[in-house]
């Protein structure tokens, strides 16, 4: 008797066990057919504003497709890497997703985006997007992403301090540096936070003196260039504001303007910082005591003008297990159109990448100025390895910044980019 | 179970008439019983080494993640690890970190366990309720509070540090950034981890004290032993065996040290990387995961380990047969 309990049971839990895992046919809809769900990526926190905005696209575009559910999950920039290889080894992916666009190569390269080329040439809206960062977005004459929104850098500083000291924003490396020690000298608050891990201000150092990462090699690779005396000559600078001219704390070697700077600019407790114009509304969450006195100057570039800056900023793309491309490219359109953009860039500080959309905050007008002298990092699929997993360049600025030598430093951070940039 | 009653009863009767059946069963029982666990342990822990040790001979990234076969790549992903002074290097701050942390618990511990035999019934329970409070705490937790404590905006002990004259510590606290270099991040890292692990060194000294039987530290006190005296020559003789798989314990627990690490340094400060950061970072650290360099570095750790635990079950068995 007891063996036909035993029987009994084991059949009662083994069929519980595959009813459990047995109701994965929901998703799969055919061709033409709408899916019952759409699953979108986006990245960073999700703020109840940004859900609310994207609530407000999914009201659209249930009126395209009203039997389907736009389901949003955030995925924090943090945890970013991670996410998209659990989701290319175990098909877990989403259909839309949001991807930073410096990654967006190292996507196409692993074969994890679908090819959109057909969808985004039926798409009249296609024309106001920002070239450059099109571009990106390509690959062997095929599209893979369309860019979103992008975000530039500039100085921020204290208008209170500057006008009471006679300081005008400054207009080259010198000017800085003056303004900096200016500042630090009299308010007793570190001149300018210059944090080791900072990749994309180090950029503008170098591109401002005429030095770039890499070149093309003229055989669809790059070659490294920064071991050449621009380069080598804006890093020095860069870490010479902690090291020689001192007018940067050494508190931020070997973190990123998040790690501190932010802060501490937004308490009052130093001078300047690089930071971009989502920043904003995340130093007014720290305090808001001093934000109408806060205000932003181009990154100076050597010798005057604007330094070029690099547009850092995020693309929408289709992930290639969606099942429901037609869908999937029908809802990026909808999020990236004249009005969604605009919405998107009020709120969130980045410019939209559309040609006909501006901000409509005074305040961050400055950044549209700023972000008319892009540039991009070499358009390749090694830069995230080169940035993100090496951090070539921030480890390269911290050892110098604690005394090694510059040329030797950017010497080998220059054979890092020969072969990771070249995969 | 509710079973168990009438097999008893029945079993006389077997007996008498002679059949064997009854007593081989139960001898092939305890392997039944025993064989889910096996098989649990075989395909949790064993498959996964396994693996590893095949995807350390192969090229595994995305692509491969979603399904395309590996490329086997013989001995180039050790090769590339060996000739990276990089490797060395995080071996180096591996075992000099491993060396420093095991000896400190040891020692932290042994002294905490050796005060809460001293102490009265309710102190004794209330510093041990004290230290269990900073071994329950998870590691993810303890590395955050950590790195607050020792940040460089409003971080208390710098601010505890700056206030003390400046003839005993230095000047110029308020700023020092702890996790700039190599060294300074260790001896955060080293505090953090010390402080986590010392207790279950503490209870298990204190354990094994209890076990002394008094009349032993009487006598020793009538020969007028003193309290350095008494430990060496009887506290220790006593506890060596617990001493022993402590030490092999900690060891394997700081060779291992990650999480830590790798919310105080953080990807961004190579320099101060440890093997599992390292491992970490090749495998995972990216969009292009390098998942066979990632299982090379995994296997190296894994295998200076396999020695330590070798060593460890040895001292298990050598116990076994003084005892």
């Amino acid at each position: 008797m007891k063996y036909i309990k035993v029987a009994a049971v084991t059949a009662a839990i083994a069929l519980a066990a595959t009813a459990c895992g047995g109701d994965g046919k929901d998703g799969d809809a055919g061709d033409g057919k709408d899916p019952a769900q759409l699953k979108v990526w986006m990245m960073g926190d999700g703020t109840p504003e940004q859900t609310k905005i994207l609530d407000g696209v999914e009201a659209e575009f249930k009126k395209k497709h009203p039997n389907t559910d736009v389901q949003v999950k955030y995925v924090p920039w943090p945890q970013v890497a991670t996410t998209f290889q659990k989701a290319a080894a175990g098909g877990e992916g989403p259909d839309v997703t949001e991807l930073g666009n410096t990654d967006v190569q190292s996507h196409i390269e692993q074969g994890s985006l679908a090819d959109i080329t057909d969808e985004f040439k039926g798409w009249a809206d296609g024309k106001t997007l920002n070239k450059t960062a099109l571009g990106n977005d390509t690959a062997d004459g095929k599209t893979y992403a369309v860019p979103w929104y992008g975000g530039v850098r500039g100085v921020w500083y204290r208008t209170d301090w500057f006008q009471e000291l006679g300081i005008q924003p400054p207009k080259t490396w010198a000017d800085l540096s003056a303004a900096a020690k200016k500042v630090q000298d009299s308010k007793k608050v570190p001149g300018i936070g210059i944090p080791s891990d900072q990749t994309n201000a180090l950029l503008s150092f170098v591109w401002g003196n005429g030095g770039e990462v890499a070149s093309d090699d003229g055989n669809g690779g790059f070659k490294g260039q920064l071991d050449q005396p621009a380069a080598v000559e804006a890093v020095k600078y860069y870490a010479g504001l902690v090291t020689t001219e001192k007018v940067a704390p050494e508190k931020y070697v070997g973190k990123n303007e998040l790690e501190g700077p932010q802060r501490d600019f937004a308490l009052g407790k130093l001078g300047m910082y690089i930071d971009g114009s989502w920043a904003l509304k995340e130093m007014k969450k720290v305090s808001e005591k001093n934000a109408d006195k806060w205000a932003v100057f181009p990154i100076p570039a050597k010798t005057g003008g604007n330094a070029p800056v690099m547009a850092g900023g995020s693309d929408l793309a289709v992930w290639k297990d969606s099942k429901a491309k037609g869908a999937a490219f029908d809802y990026i359109t909808l999020l990236n159109d004249a009005k969604n953009a605009k919405i998107w860039a009020d709120y969130s500080g980045f410019s939209s990448m559309r040609s006909d959309v501006k901000f409509s905050d005074p305040k961050l007008e400055v950044f549209t100025a700023i972000a008319g002298n892009t540039k991009f990092p070499p358009i390749s699929a090694g830069w995230g390895e080169f940035e993100q997993a090496k951090k070539v360049l921030p480890n390269a600025v911290k050892a110098i910044m604690q005394g090694k030598s510059a040329e030797e430093e950017m010497k080998k951070a220059n054979e890092q980019a020969n072969t990771l940039l070249n995969p | 179970m509710l079973d168990t009653a009438p097999a008893v009863r029945r079993a006389p009767g077997r007996r008498t008439s002679g059949r064997a059946r009854p007593r081989r069963r139960p001898r092939f029982g305890p392997y039944l019983l025993i064989a889910p666990t096996v098989v649990v342990i075989a395909v949790l822990m064993f498959w996964p080494m396994v693996q590893i040790g095949i995807m350390s001979f192969q090229k595994v990234g995305n692509r491969q993640l979603r399904g395309e076969p590996a490329e086997t790549v013989g001995t180039e992903n050790f090769d590339k690890i060996f000739n990276d002074p990089f490797f060395w290097q995080t071996l180096r701050h591996t075992v000099l970190f491993a060396v420093v942390a095991v000896s400190l618990t040891l020692v932290v511990g042994t002294l905490v366990g050796l005060l809460l035999n001293k102490l009265g019934k309710r102190m004794s329970s209330f510093v041990a309720g004290g230290v269990m409070v900073a071994w329950a705490t998870p590691p993810v937790t303890a590395a955050i509070i950590f790195s607050w404590l020792f940040g460089t905006t409003g971080g208390l002990v710098n601010w505890c540090l700056d206030l003390l004259p400046d003839f005993l510590v230095g000047g110029g606290w308020s700023d020092y950034n702890w996790f700039a270099t190599p060294l300074s991040t260790y001896t955060v890292l080293t505090v953090c981890v010390v402080w986590q692990a010392c207790p279950f060194v503490a209870v298990s000294v204190l354990a094994g004290l209890k076990s002394v039987p008094g009349e032993l530290y009487e006598a020793a006190r009538v020969d007028g032993s003193g309290p350095w005296r008494t430990f060496w020559s009887l506290t220790y003789p006593m506890l060596k065996p617990i001493f022993l798989v402590l030490v092999v314990m900690s060891i394997i627990w700081d060779f291992k040290v990650f999480t830590q690490l790798f919310i105080m340094a953080g990807m961004a400060n190579r320099d101060a990387f440890n093997l599992s950061l390292y491992g970490y970072s090749e495998a995972f650290g990216s969009l292009n995961p390098k998942l066979g360099m990632g299982s090379a570095i995994a296997l190296v750790l894994t295998l200076i380990l396999l020695v330590v635990t070798a060593l460890y079950v040895r001292v298990m068995v050598r116990q076994g047969e003084t005892r």
